[in-house]
């Protein structure tokens, strides 16, 4: 479980909107909103630096953030960075107010492990990530850090379905039934090969169909050009 | 090369690129991507030529994606025509990119790889790109 917490600075906003959240990024802050736990929103803007920083560590959306906004103390959990889609610079923040029996949705980020000893992969098969992280709903306080898939003994064909996952109690996935997490693929070299072995013993039948049209275009181009 | 199964019209305006990418700008699929940073009109032939570089590099190993796709046709006169006479025939096909937009995505080969083989693939489109990770 998620018991790490990160902690960050911020400074309550007087104005929402367009221009007052543009004057902000100007200064080198990025505006942010903090909501949820039945109590009022509130504004803030939280230096653009510090928060790049912590959105660079593992589980940015997954560790609950001690956040200090003047003299208040918040305890929330990341739920949405807005970015610049070409610079991927933080433009604004979503904070979720959480308390210990506030029970959310949240992204697990999903990681494989064992990948030397898969005889799937050492044959040269690729692994096919169906879900880079998985929705659960669980405590905010029990947030689970990661799941982890062990890959040892699979081979090209095999899947890993959630149910393999072994999820901690109190912790349930938001999709229903048992999907698929990972597949083990043949690479397309391999499917190539057997394409092009299927494509050759079907060649065989159709060459001689293949000469008749290349004679009958060849006759047509001669008509066009005596016209 | 990538085409049209079938198309409403034939023939389409030679249109602007406004803006910046609003969908298509985050990884869906895999853990590497290819982001474009201008606009720019990209030929089927590009993305090919860029496909190939992708994948001799990586050995067809791994698995890409391509995101975007070649569906604006765009008529040429033939050679030592007037002017007029009405718009020339369905040539090519390209595909409009605004910044921001995720062109290739690229998962089950190592960063390193993933790395060069954008940027062979980069050497091979008419605009600048970045590298862009999950992690």
């Amino acid at each position: 479980m998620a018991n790490q917490k990160t902690v960050l600075a911020a400074e309550a906003r007087a104005k929402a909107g367009k221009g007052a959240a543009r004057a902000i990024r100007r200064t080198g802050n990025v505006p942010a909103v903090i909501y949820g736990d039945n109590k009022e929103p509130v504004l803030i803007s939280l230096s653009e630096k510090e928060l790049t920083l912590a959105m660079r560590k593992k589980g940015f959306y997954t560790h609950l953030i001690d956040l200090s906004v003047d003299k208040d103390q918040h305890l929330v959990i990341a739920r949405d960075v807005q970015v610049h889609p070409v610079s991927d610079r933080p433009e604004h923040v979503d904070f979720l107010r959480v308390s210990d029996k506030t029970v959310i949705s949240v992204d697990v980020p999903v990681r494989v492990i064992n990948e030397k000893s898969c005889p799937g992969l050492v044959k040269g098969g690729v692994l096919n990530v169906v879900h880079h992280e998985i929705s659960v709903y669980c405590k905010a306080t029990d947030i689970p850090e990661e799941f982890t898939v062990d890959l040892d003994g699979l081979d090209v064909g095999d899947n890993v379905h959630v149910s393999q996952l072994n999820l901690p109690a109190g912790v349930e996935t938001v999709q229903t039934g048992d999907f698929t997490v990972i597949t083990l693929v043949a690479p397309s070299a391999l499917k190539s090969e057997e394409d092009a072995a299927a494509a050759a013993e079907g060649a065989e039948g159709e060459a001689a169909e293949g000469a008749e049209g290349e004679k009958a275009e060849a006759a047509e181009g001669e008509e066009e050009a005596k016209k | 090369m990538m085409s049209p199964k079938k198309m409403k019209y034939r023939k389409a305006h030679k249109g602007r690129i406004h803006g910046l990418a609003t969908s298509g700008n985050y990884l869906a699929y895999g853990s590497y991507g290819m982001k474009a940073l201008q606009p720019e009109r990209i030929t089927a032939r590009q993305i090919e030529a860029a496909r190939r570089a992708i994948t001799r590099h990586i050995k067809r190993q791994g698995r890409l994606w391509i995101r975007m796709f070649p569906d604006v046709p765009v008529s040429t006169k033939p050679l030592e025509v007037r002017m007029g006479s009405g718009k020339g025939a369905p040539e090519y096909y390209v595909c409009r990119v605004k910044p921001g937009r995720i062109i290739f995505e690229l998962d089950g080969v190592p960063r390193q790889i993933a790395e060069e083989a954008f940027t062979l693939a980069s050497a091979k489109l008419p605009i600048k790109t970045r590298f862009v990770s999950r992690d």
